[in-house]
C-alpha cells in the first residue's frame, strides 16, 4: 500500500503511482461521486472519458476521473453541488 | 516528403502502426492519446509496479513490434492529449491535458484512429452507480491489477463477457454469473468457422475451459431485464427463452452489448486526395474487426496518407485479404452470439427507463415529445428533447433515441444517431479555461465556430 494519498471531498483517498482517480476512489470504496454539473449523480461507467459520467473538479477544472491520473496532496471533489450522498 | 507533421489520434494498435509506418517513410508523426499511457482497450498497460496479465504469445509479439515501430526519431507521442476535431480554419485542435491548453495544429493528414465503444443497451436502472460497461471494468482490472470487492455480475452479450470472466477466474476473483442474450451452445456448427484460426479458437476454448471449471454458471438466452439499487446491492432481474424469472444481488453489474466504431463526433474521413489535412479512418474507428485487424488496417491507412501526401497510389491488397480474413472471424462470433431472446425495443421499455444518461431523459419523456400532431425531427428532439443533447454528445444514447424514435412515430422520417449526434468540433468537451488558455497564445489560436 502506498503513503500516497490525495484529498476526496476532504477524506484521503490512497493511491499509487499512475493510477487514475477513479481507480483510486474505487478502491476506497467510493461509488457515488457526488453531482456532477448536470445535478446527476456522478459515477463511474465506461472507464474511457466517452460517457462523461464520472466528472469531479481537480484544481477548480472539472475532468474525468476515469482519465485523469491522482497526484499526491492534489484535491479532488464532486464537480455539482455537494449533496449528503457525497461520502 | 512532406514538412508538415501527420497528427495521429489513438495509442492503440491502429495508431502505433499507422505512426509506424509514416515515421518509417519520412514523415514527422504527432501521435496523441487521451489517457496517461499508450496501449488502446486490448493491450491496455499496467500502472508501474503492477506485472501485466499473460495474453498470450501472438499478443505479446504483436506488442512488442507496435512498441519497436514507434521507437522512432520523427515520432512525437503526446499524452494525456485530446483531439477535439478539425475547425472552419482546417486547424486540428487538440486539448493538452498536462499544460491545460487547447492547441491549434496544422497537419498534413490526420488519421482517426480512436478505436471501439461499447454499445450498452438501456434498462431500467443501467444509469445506477455499481453498473458500469464491461469494457470499464476491464479498463481498472488491466491498469491497476484490482477487482473490485464485491459480488460482481456480466451480463449482456458477446465475447467479451467471456474473455472477461475468464480473465477475472484466471485472477481469484470469478464473477458471479455471465448473463448471455445468445447461446452459442446451442450453435456449434457456426463455431467450426474458427477453425482456420486456431490462436483464436485457442484463446475462446481456454476463457470457455475456466468459467466452466471455476463453475461460474453461464446464463445462456438469458435477458437482464431491470436493476434495482436495494439498499447497498443491486437486485437484479433476469428473464430466460422460456419466461422464467429470477433475482440476483450483486455489488457491480457490468454490461456489454457489443462494440461500434468510436467514430462519432469525428471528421469524417476525406473523399478527395486534394483535401488538407487528408483524413483517414483505421481499426476499429473504421470498422469493428479486433486487434489483429487494427494492426493491419493501421499499417495499411499509415501507406495510403503517405501515397496521397506524395502524389503517388498505393495496392494494399495483401492487407486487405488480411482484413478480409479478421471480417470472416467476425461474422463467426456474430452468428456464435446471436440473441437467442429477443431484446426488447427501446420504446417497449417501462418509461421510466432512463435513456440519456447525462441528464436523465427518459422513454417517458420521449414518448412524450414525440406525441403531438408534428412529428418532431432530430434536430427538435435534440434541442428540444434535450436528447443526445449531455455532455457524452449522444455517444451512449443516440442510438437507441433514434430507434425509439422510428418506433414511436412510424409515419414519419427517423432521425439517424448521426443526425442527433452531428460532426461538429469539439468532439469532445473541453474546459473553457483550457481554451481561453490557447487563445492567450495568440500563435495557436483556434477560431471558434461555435
Amino acid at each position: 500500500m502506498s503513503a500516497k494519498t490525495f484529498p476526496w471531498n476532504g477524506v484521503p483517498i490512497a493511491f499509487r503511482d499512475g493510477e487514475t482517480i477513479a481507480a483510486a476512489l474505487a478502491n476506497a470504496g467510493v461509488r457515488t461521486l457526488g453531482r456532477d454539473p448536470a445535478g446527476r449523480v456522478a459515477r463511474y461507467f465506461c472507464g474511457i472519458g466517452a460517457c462523461q459520467n464520472c466528472l469531479v473538479r481537480v484544481d477548480g477544472r472539472v475532468v474525468e476521473a476515469c482519465l485523469t491520473p491522482a497526484v499526491e496532496g492534489v484535491p479532488v471533489e464532486s464537480a455539482g453541488e455537494p449533496t449528503e450522498a457525497a461520502p | 516528403m512532406s514538412p508538415a507533421p501527420v497528427l495521429v489520434v489513438g495509442g492503440g494498435p491502429a495508431g502505433l502502426a499507422a505512426a509506424a509506418h509514416l515515421a518509417a517513410v519520412g514523415h514527422a508523426v504527432d501521435l496523441v492519446e487521451l489517457r496517461p499511457a499508450l496501449g488502446g482497450a486490448y493491450h491496455r498497460r499496467p500502472i508501474p509496479g503492477v506485472t501485466p496479465r499473460p495474453i498470450g504469445a501472438e499478443s505479446e509479439t504483436r506488442w512488442a513490434r507496435l512498441v519497436a515501430g514507434i521507437d522512432h526519431p520523427a515520432i512525437r507521442v503526446r499524452l494525456r492529449t485530446g483531439f477535439l476535431g478539425i475547425d472552419g480554419a482546417g486547424c486540428a485542435l487538440l486539448d493538452d491535458r498536462t499544460a491545460g491548453r487547447v492547441e491549434a495544429a496544422r497537419p498534413a493528414a490526420v488519421v482517426v484512429a480512436t478505436g471501439a465503444l461499447e454499445r450498452v443497451r438501456p434498462r431500467p436502472g443501467w444509469e445506477l452507480p455499481g453498473v458500469t460497461t464491461a469494457g470499464g471494468l476491464q479498463v481498472m482490472m488491466k491498469e491497476t491489477g484490482r477487482i473490485p470487492e464485491g459480488r460482481i455480475l456480466l451480463a449482456g452479450s458477446g465475447p467479451l463477457l467471456v474473455a472477461l470472466a475468464g480473465q477475472m477466474i484466471a485472477a481469484g476473483r470469478p464473477p458471479i454469473a455471465v448473463v448471455e442474450t445468445g447461446d452459442p451452445l446451442r450453435r456449434p456448427l457456426a463455431g467450426f468457422g474458427l477453425l482456420p484460426h486456431p490462436a483464436r479458437l485457442v484463446e475462446a476454448l481456454g476463457h470457455l475451459g475456466r468459467i466452466v471449471a471455476a463453475g461460474v454458471p453461464w446464463l445462456r438466452a438469458t435477458a437482464l431485464e431491470t436493476i434495482a439499487a436495494e439498499g447497498d446491492a443491486l437486485r437484479v432481474e433476469l428473464r430466460d427463452r422460456r419466461e422464467r424469472r429470477r433475482t440476483l444481488f450483486a455489488d457491480h453489474v457490468a454490461l456489454h452489448d457489443g462494440i461500434r466504431p468510436n467514430d462519432r463526433g469525428f471528421p469524417e474521413p476525406s473523399v478527395s486526395a486534394a483535401d488538407r489535412p487528408f483524413v483517414a479512418h483505421a481499426g476499429d474507428c473504421r470498422e469493428v474487426l479486433g486487434v489483429a485487424a487494427a494492426e493491419i488496417d493501421g499499417a495499411r491507412v499509415g501507406a495510403e496518407v503517405a501515397a496521397i501526401l506524395a502524389g503517388t497510389s498505393t495496392t494494399a491488397s495483401k492487407a486487405l485479404a488480411r482484413l478480409a480474413a479478421e471480417r470472416r472471424v467476425q461474422a463467426v462470433l456474430t452468428r456464435l452470439f446471436a440473441p437467442a431472446i429477443p431484446p426488447t425495443p427501446i420504446a417497449a421499455l417501462p418509461r421510466e427507463t432512463v435513456l440519456c444518461r447525462c441528464e436523465g431523459r427518459s422513454v417517458g419523456d420521449l414518448a412524450e415529445l414525440l406525441d403531438g400532431s408534428d412529428a418532431p425531427g432530430g434536430r427538435e428532439i435534440k434541442l428540444s428533447g434535450r436528447f443526445a443533447m449531455g455532455v457524452c454528445q449522444g455517444r451512449f444514447c443516440a442510438h437507441w433515441v433514434a430507434e425509439a424514435a422510428a418506433t414511436l412515430r412510424p409515419e414519419a422520417t427517423a432521425p439517424t444517431a448521426g443526425d442527433l449526434i452531428g460532426r461538429r468540433w469539439p468532439a469532445r468537451p473541453v474546459s473553457i479555461d483550457a481554451v481561453i488558455a490557447s487563445a492567450d497564445r495568440s500563435d495557436t489560436s483556434p477560431s471558434p465556430e461555435r
